[in-house]
């Protein structure tokens, strides 16, 4: 309960700087030193964080709006809200996707514009479910499933620090993770009740988006940035175990849905790929 | 080490000095006017016996350094003089609440002619001593509870926990001393806090969890401290509208640091001396010894008292300091020197001068800063004696300069660079002495040599502190 007032207040709090964004951004123009910061790509980034940072990249890039990828040891703590990615424009901090669609928007880039009513409703609800879904796996994978934690996680969060201060940051941010998951219900879950929850939430995915090239026909949304984000990255990066890759790899028509965002979107895919290897 | 650099994280003065037991505070003994006085003044006479009455936890053999002394008396005078100075020094250990000296004529079958007994009666403080204090400042209150063991094995050892519960942040600390039986001054002590500052004028919230260890002796008039401390510092955003360049400093990061400091103090008082001065020389090496913070500072600080005509006094300070990071990473802003403010270079605000990023104080690299005081009592004097003896006024005038350096200029650039834009003020105001170890001060001042991005306080400005310029 009193987590979820917390998040209430933290929507409340996001709305409010939305509007404030509304007012005072409305007018400037996207500037051309654009900056999206993350964690070090080699050592440090998570399958989750990596996911978040590519969707937003694969966002901006639909949008049009230019932006320089930076990577910094100290992100999550540059964050205006402990998440990756942040991006700064002009002089403004802002972090993650739901906020980033509602600051450009307000600058004028919109994706979803041409929707009505109802499918802005399933767009959302569609974003929700990866956001539950998706990213809540990739969480509980990397810190509640002890091999990877000890031969992924904990390693590559730790690295830019020296002991011991190493090992309290990393074993503090598990234990956080693993208070949330309790707090949501996923603590007492098994791996392959997780892989079963990742293969309903692509089903689900694959059925919405069928035989279209994007989930709203011919123009790609923040949904599309979205589910390209964590589908990529969990198809290209490598895991203790293949089985999270293995279950999004029986949807082919997500596969091509990946492959075309990156090719529309990525054309230097070098980059792309090299950033997300874990 | 109250620095001008503003992350002397000290809210709670975990050891320091005893404020109770000041030696100036400690009157001399009452010694009775005895019409035989003049005759034993210079007869000779031997201290048969010490007696130390009223001990109950404290080791005996601590004590036996302290009175040695007595024993080597050769007439009553001398006698007194060195009951006196043993007192002193009993009282200076911090396990008593009170001490007595007794002299009399030695009794017993064994009792020379000239035979004295000194009495020492003590009373100790009790095992635990505990404080409560209500603190407001920073635009926040808290609460600080305090527990201290003065004399935890009977050597004069103390351990001290403090904990401060704020309407914004929380610290502890504790801290374990112990002096080398027979020389206080030579003691060692080991540390574990928590302490959390916010810094307003960057816009910087800190958080220090740390370990230290400890020693200082004396060397020859000096006092020497050696000092390990390990520091996991956490800065972050006091809010959203910080700066960029703020909150691209903020993070965790581990600080391990070898420090040397050396002090030499021959004035009367450390708040409103009249004569005497002060050396302090500090000197951190940070990152040879582990941790992600890598770099040498060292800073000095210079002040000389003179008494002139009427009680007035000059008093000149100096001081300056400079961080050389090692490797490439640059300096953290947790590191860096700040200046400004009623305590420093008065007329501008609390560190507020110097690199800054929209509105946000980065601070910097080398600084130097000096003052000119001109003390004077209280103009016609009212409370002679008393009350008035605590206020002084004072004309003041102050300069300094706070900049970051492009090491690679060369030693001439950067002292160019030193000189260049000067900050400085004058003006004039009352100081208030508290005690003997914080002032107050209300100055009217007028701020020269403003750049732009400086925070000026042109006027009344106040000021409360334990260390000033």
């Amino acid at each position: 309960m009193f987590v979820l007032v917390i998040h209430i207040l933290n929507v409340l709090h996001c709305c409010v700087f939305v509007c404030l964004f509304l007012t005072v951004t409305a007018a400037e123009p996207w500037p051309e030193n654009a900056t999206l910061y993350q964690p070090l790509k080699e050592d440090q980034i998570l399958l989750s964080d990596c996911a978040s940072s590519l969707a937003v990249q694969a966002y901006l890039r639909m949008c049009g709006l230019p932006v320089q990828v930076v990577c910094r040891v100290n992100a999550e703590y540059m964050s205006p809200s402990g998440k990756i990615p942040f991006i700064h424009v002009g002089n403004q901090v802002v972090s993650e996707l739901g906020p980033i669609v509602q600051f450009t928007k307000a600058k004028g880039h919109s994706l979803s514009e041409a929707l009505d009513d109802v499918q802005r409703a399933e767009m959302k609800a569609y974003m929700e479910l990866v956001n539950n879904m998706l990213l809540t796996a990739e969480l509980y994978i990397q810190w509640c499933d002890d091999a990877t934690a000890t031969e992924i996680s904990r390693p590559r969060y730790s690295s830019p620090y020296s002991w011991p201060l190493s090992s309290i940051l990393a074993y503090q941010k598990q234990w956080e993770v693993r208070r949330k998951m309790n707090a949501i219900g996923w603590g007492g879950k098994t791996l392959e009740q997780v892989y079963e929850d990742v293969s309903q939430c692509c089903q689900a995915l694959s059925q919405r988006l069928g035989t279209q090239p994007y989930f709203f026909n011919k123009h790609p949304t923040e949904l599309d940035a979205l589910v390209f984000g964590h589908l990529f990255t969990i198809l290209t990066t490598r895991l203790t175990s293949a089985e999270l890759a293995e279950r999004i790899k029986s949807y082919s028509n997500l596969l091509s849905f990946c492959r075309r965002i990156e090719q529309t979107y990525f054309e230097d895919k070098r980059l792309i790929q090299s950033s997300c290897s874990l | 080490m109250g620095t001008v650099h503003a992350r002397s994280l000290d809210p709670l003065p975990m050891k320091g000095p005893e404020l109770g037991v000041q030696a100036d505070d400690i009157e001399p003994p009452e010694i009775e006017q005895e019409p035989k006085q003049e005759v034993l003044e210079n007869k000779d006479v031997v201290v048969q016996r010490v007696h130390i009455d009223g001990l109950g936890r404290t080791k005996e053999d601590l004590l036996t350094y302290e009175i040695a002394g007595v024993f080597r008396a050769k007439n009553l005078i001398d006698v007194m003089r060195k009951s006196h100075e043993a007192r002193q020094k009993l009282l200076r250990l911090g396990i008593f609440r009170k001490v007595n000296v007794v002299i009399d004529t030695s009794r017993g079958e064994d009792a020379l002619p000239n035979g004295l007994d000194v009495t020492f009666e003590v009373t100790e403080l009790r095992r635990m001593t505990g404080s409560y204090n209500t603190m407001v400042g920073n635009n926040e209150g808290s609460m600080v509870l305090g527990l201290k063991l003065p004399n935890v094995f009977g050597r004069a050892e103390k351990l001290t926990f403090q904990f401060s519960y704020g309407t914004k942040e929380t610290s502890y600390g504790l801290s374990f001393f112990k002096p080398q039986p027979g020389n206080f001054e030579r003691n060692f002590s080991v540390n574990v806090y928590k302490v959390t500052g916010q810094f307003p004028w960057s816009s910087l919230r800190e958080t220090d969890r740390g370990v230290s260890a400890e020693f200082s002796f004396p060397v020859w008039r000096t006092s020497q401290t050696l000092k390990w401390e390990g520091v996991w510092r956490e800065l972050s955003c006091l809010a959203r509208t910080a700066s960029f360049a703020v909150r691209q400093e903020s993070g965790h990061s581990l600080k391990s640091s070898l420090s040397h400091a050396m002090v030499i103090d021959t004035r009367n008082s450390s708040i409103l001396p009249r004569q005497g001065g002060l050396l302090k020389i500090h000197q951190e090496l940070a990152g040879y010894s582990g941790g992600d913070a890598s770099f040498l500072k060292e800073d000095f600080e210079i002040q000389l008292n003179k008494t002139l005509f009427w009680d007035s006094v000059l008093s000149a300070s100096l001081w300056g300091g400079l961080l050389l990071p090692i490797g490439d990473k640059p300096t953290s802003i947790a590191d860096r020197f700040y200046l400004g403010g009623p305590t420093s270079i008065r007329g501008f605000s609390m560190y507020s001068l110097g690199p800054q990023s929209e509105g946000d104080y980065l601070g910097g690299e080398a600084y130097w800063a000096g003052g000119l005081h001109l003390y004077t009592p209280l103009p016609f004097r009212p409370g002679r004696g008393g009350f008035g003896d605590l206020f002084r006024t004072h004309f003041f005038l102050n300069a300094g300069n706070l900049c970051n350096l492009n090491y690679g200029e060369g030693p001439q650039a950067h002292l160019k660079k030193l000189a260049e834009c000067i900050r400085w003020s004058y003006g004039l105001g009352i100081v208030l002495r508290l005690g003997n170890i914080a002032r107050l001060e209300l100055n009217y001042c007028i701020p020269m040599g403003v750049q732009s991005g400086d925070r000026i306080c042109d006027g009344v400005q106040f000021g409360a502190g334990i260390r000033f310029l």
